[in-house]
C-alpha cells in the first residue's frame, strides 16, 4: 500500500463574497494570520450569509478553520462546531486592531494558544 | 433536653444540635455559616443566629426547642499576615530590553544606532542601524523605508517595535533581520545609542546576550565593564528576544533594600535578628528565645512597620491599646515576588527576594461573656460560656472512629494552626501558632504577582486544568475529560481552575505545572512547617517521634491536599496521622461544637 502524499497543504480559509468592496478589511484579517505565522489561502463563493461561508471555509480548510467575510460581519468557525454556532462574530467596520485579531485568533485556534480578546463583541 | 454547641472560628461558625436522652447525647444535625465579624466581636452574633437556624431547620425544630446554647472560650488568638520585598533590581538609564512577544521577527543578532525609522533617511550610508518602529508608522511603510535604506547601501541590523508586527514586516524585507515587537514603553528607548538585539530561533532562546562575555564581545567592553552587565544578561536568561542598548551611565543594581531588624523577647531572653537574613535565621531565633512573650520591628524600617501594622490592626478590633498588644508567634516564610524593573521599558519583570510574616497575637481576652449575654437576651434561651476551645476540640476528635487516647491533633484554620495533645490520664496541653490558610493565600497571591486575594483563594481551593481544545480538557494528573458541548473560547488553551461554579480561566501566562508547584509550596511552607512546630511544643518529651497518633481537624482540613501533605511528612517521624472524621459523619468540621454538647455530659 502506498502512502497518499499529495494530502492538501494544511491552511486556514478565509471565505468571502464575488466582486468585493471591503478588500481592507480582508487584508487586516489575513494580517492577523500571517503575523501568527499559519499559512492561509482565500476563496470567493457566491454566498452572502457571513457564518455560511466561514463554515464552507472550514470544511475546505484541512486544519478546519475558517473565517468568512462579507460586507457586514467577519465571523470565524471551527468545523467541530455546529453549523449555526461560530466561535467569534465581529462587525466588519470594526477597527484595525480587531479585525487583525479575529484573524490572529484563527490561527491561535490551530497552534493552541489563548485567545485575543475581540472587545466589545460577543462571544458565542 | 436540647443542647447546641457553638463554635465561632476565625472563618466559619459552626454549630452541633442534640438531644440528651438518659444523660445521654444523640446528635440531629449540624449548621455552619462563615464567622461574622473579627471573632470574639460583638458582630459574632448574626454568624451564630444563622448557624444556629440552619442547625434547627435541618432539625425540622424552633429556638423555643432549644434548652442550653453552649459557646466556646475562644482562644484569644488572632491572626494576620504581611508580606516585604528586601531586593529590587533598578535600571539607571534604561539598557535592556527583555520580553517575550509570542511572535518576534526574524532570526540571528544584529548591532547598530538605534535611530527613529522617520529618519532614517538621514543617515550615512555604510552606516550600521537599529530601527525603532513606534505605533504611528504602520508595517507596510516600516517595511518599505528599510527596503529602500538598505537599497541605499545604509546597513540596518535590527528593528524595535512597539506594536505587534514583527512577522509582518520580516515578511516584506527583502534582507531579514532580527526583530523586537510589543515593546510597550518604545518611547524610553534612547535613540542615537549602540544597541544589539537578538532573535533566537522558535523553540531556543538567546544566548549571546544572555551571557556576559557575549555583551562584551558585541560592545567591545573591558573587564570592569563586563563585570557591570552581569544583571543585565541575567535578567535575560531565558528570553526568546532582547536588546541591549549601551548608554554611557547605564547601569543595572540589584539592590538590598534594608528591612530592618526584628527584635524577639523572650521570658527570659533577648534576639535580633535582620529580615534580610531569610526566614530561616528568623525561624531559629524565635525557637532560640522560646517562650516568646512579644516580638518588635526596628522602629523606622520595614520590619518594624510591618509589624506594627499588626499590632494596630489588632488594637482597633479588641479595644486595647497596642501597646497593650503582644505579638506571641511569628512564622516567616522565604518567597519571591515578581516587581517590574525599575527603568525597564518593556515591563519587564524580575523575581525579588521576600519574606512573608504571619503573626499571631494573644489578647487579653476577647468578650465571649458579653456575647453570651446578648444571645441570651436575644433569643430567651440560656447560653454558657462552655471550655477551652482546645480541650472541646480534642474531645470532639475523640469520636473519630478509630481514635483513643493518647492523641493529638492540629487545628488548621485561616488564622492560627493550633495543636492540643491528650494523654492517657485526660490531662490536655495546647498551643497556638501563626501561620495558617490566610498565609498560603498570600504566598500564592505574591509569588504569582497577583493583587486580586479572591482570585488566591482559588487557586488555594481548587484544581487545575488545562483547556486543550474547544471540547476537552487535561487534568493536573494527566486524565482528559470531554464535554458535549464547546467550552467557554474565554477559556481556550488557558489553564483553568476547576471551581464549582465552572472553570475560572486564568490570567497571565503561568504553566499549570508552574501554579500548582507554587501552590503545592506554599501549603507545604506554612502547614508542615507549622504541623512540626506545633506538635514539638505539645509534645511531653518535645520530641515529635513520642507522638503517636494525630488527627488533623479545622476548615483547611478540608482541603484536597494538605491533608495530605501534613500526613505524608509526618509519616517521617512514624506518626500515624489523618484527617479526622466527627462523630463519624462531619469529616475534619465540628470538633469545637461537638465537644461543647459532649463537654455538658460530664458537667464541665
Amino acid at each position: 500500500m502506498r502512502m497518499d502524499f499529495d494530502a492538501p497543504k494544511p491552511e486556514i480559509k478565509v471565505v468571502h463574497g464575488k466582486n468585493i468592496t471591503y478588500q481592507k478589511v480582508v487584508d487586516e484579517v489575513l494580517h492577523g494570520i500571517e503575523e501568527e505565522g499559519v499559512p492561509f489561502s482565500i476563496e470567493e463563493l457566491e454566498e452572502t450569509n457571513p457564518v455560511e461561508l466561514a463554515f464552507r471555509g472550514a470544511e475546505l480548510s484541512h486544519l478546519g478553520v475558517g473565517i468568512g467575510i462579507t460586507e457586514n460581519e467577519v465571523v470565524l468557525h471551527y468545523i467541530k462546531l455546529k453549523e449555526d454556532h461560530p466561535i467569534f462574530k465581529i462587525p466588519s467596520f470594526s477597527d484595525e486592531a480587531t479585525l487583525r485579531a479575529i484573524g490572529s485568533n484563527a490561527a491561535r485556534l490551530v497552534k493552541r494558544m489563548p485567545f485575543k480578546n475581540l472587545d466589545n463583541t460577543e462571544l458565542s | 433536653m436540647i443542647i447546641a454547641g457553638i463554635d465561632i472560628g476565625n472563618a466559619s461558625t459552626e454549630t452541633a444540635l442534640a438531644r440528651y436522652v438518659d444523660g445521654k447525647p444523640e446528635f440531629l444535625c449540624s449548621g455552619i455559616v462563615d464567622t461574622t465579624g473579627m471573632k470574639g466581636t460583638r458582630q459574632n452574633i448574626h454568624g451564630v443566629f444563622a448557624s444556629l437556624k440552619q442547625a434547627l431547620e435541618k432539625a425540622g425544630l424552633t429556638v423555643e426547642n432549644v434548652d442550653l446554647i453552649r459557646i466556646n472560650e475562644a482562644a484569644p488568638v488572632i491572626g494576620d499576615v504581611a508580606m516585604e520585598t528586601i531586593t529590587e533590581t533598578i535600571i539607571t538609564e534604561s539598557t535592556m530590553i527583555g520580553h517575550n512577544p509570542s511572535t518576534p521577527g526574524g532570526l540571528g543578532i544584529g548591532v547598530g544606532v538605534t535611530v527613529d525609522i522617520r529618519e532614517v533617511s538621514n543617515c550615512d550610508k555604510g552606516e550600521s542601524v537599529i530601527v525603532v518602529i513606534p505605533r504611528e508608522v504602520d508595517f507596510e511603510d516600516s517595511s518599505r523605508i528599510i527596503n529602500h535604506a538598505v537599497n541605499n547601501g545604509i546597513f540596518i541590523n535590527g528593528a524595535i517595535v512597539q506594536r505587534d508586527d514583527g512577522v509582518l514586516i520580516n515578511n516584506r524585507l527583502v534582507k531579514k533581520i532580527p526583530i523586537v515587537d510589543e515593546v510597550s514603553l518604545i518611547e524610553k528607548v534612547p535613540r542615537n545609542m549602540r544597541a544589539a538585539i537578538e532573535v533566537a530561533a522558535p523553540g531556543s532562546v538567546v544566548e549571546q546576550l544572555s551571557n556576559p562575555y557575549g555583551i562584551a564581545t558585541v560592545f567591545d567592553l573591558t573587564s570592569d565593564e563586563t563585570k557591570q552587565v552581569v544583571p543585565v544578561s541575567r535578567a535575560l536568561i531565558g528570553n526568546r528576544s532582547a536588546v541591549v542598548i549601551k548608554t554611557p551611565a547605564g547601569d543595572v543594581k540589584e539592590r538590598k533594600i534594608p528591612a530592618g531588624q526584628i527584635i524577639i523577647q523572650g521570658s527570659n531572653k533577648k534576639a535580633q535578628v535582620n529580615v534580610d537574613d531569610g526566614a530561616e535565621k528568623i525561624m531559629d531565633a524565635i525557637r532560640s528565645v522560646a517562650p516568646v512573650e512579644d516580638i518588635k520591628g526596628e522602629a523606622g524600617t520595614n520590619a518594624g512597620g510591618m509589624l506594627e501594622k499588626v499590632r494596630q490592626v489588632m488594637s482597633n478590633l479588641t479595644d486595647q491599646l497596642p501597646s497593650a498588644i503582644k505579638i506571641q508567634d511569628l512564622l516567616a516564610v522565604d518567597t519571591f515576588v515578581p516587581q517590574t524593573v525599575k527603568g525597564g521599558v518593556a515591563e519587564e519583570f524580575s523575581m525579588e527576594n521576600a519574606v512573608g510574616i504571619a503573626a499571631m497575637v494573644k489578647a487579653d481576652k476577647l468578650q465571649m461573656n458579653m456575647i453570651a449575654h446578648e444571645l441570651e437576651a436575644e433569643l430567651g434561651v440560656k447560653v454558657e460560656v462552655g471550655g477551652v476551645e482546645a480541650d472541646m476540640a480534642i474531645r470532639g476528635a475523640l469520636t473519630t472512629p478509630g481514635s483513643n487516647r493518647p492523641l493529638a491533633i492540629i487545628d488548621m484554620g485561616a488564622g492560627s494552626t493550633d495543636a492540643a495533645i491528650i494523654n492517657r490520664a485526660g490531662e490536655i496541653k495546647s498551643i497556638h501558632l501563626a501561620g495558617a490558610g490566610n498565609m498560603v493565600t498570600l504566598l500564592i497571591a505574591s509569588e504569582l504577582g497577583y493583587d486580586n486575594m479572591a482570585l488566591a483563594e482559588d487557586i488555594k481551593k481548587y484544581p487545575l486544568a488545562k483547556v486543550e481544545s474547544l471540547f476537552h480538557i487535561r487534568h493536573e494528573d494527566g486524565t482528559v475529560q470531554f464535554f458535549d458541548k464547546p467550552l467557554d473560547p474565554r477559556t481556550f488553551a488557558r489553564v483553568v481552575i476547576l471551581t464549582p461554579n465552572g472553570m475560572m480561566p486564568m490570567p497571565g501566562n503561568y504553566s499549570l505545572e508552574r501554579i500548582r508547584a507554587v501552590r503545592r509550596e506554599a501549603k507545604t511552607k506554612v502547614f508542615v512547617v507549622n504541623a512540626i512546630r506545633s506538635l514539638e511544643r505539645v509534645s511531653p518529651t518535645g520530641n515529635v517521634r513520642d507522638i503517636e497518633f494525630v488527627t488533623l481537624v479545622g476548615g483547611s482540613a478540608l482541603d484536597f491536599e494538605i491533608p495530605q501533605l501534613v500526613t505524608d511528612a509526618l509519616s517521617k517521624y512514624s506518626i500515624v496521622s489523618g484527617r479526622a472524621n466527627i462523630r463519624g459523619v462531619e469529616g475534619p468540621r465540628n470538633a469545637v461544637a461537638t465537644g461543647l454538647v459532649l463537654a455538658y455530659e460530664e458537667g464541665e
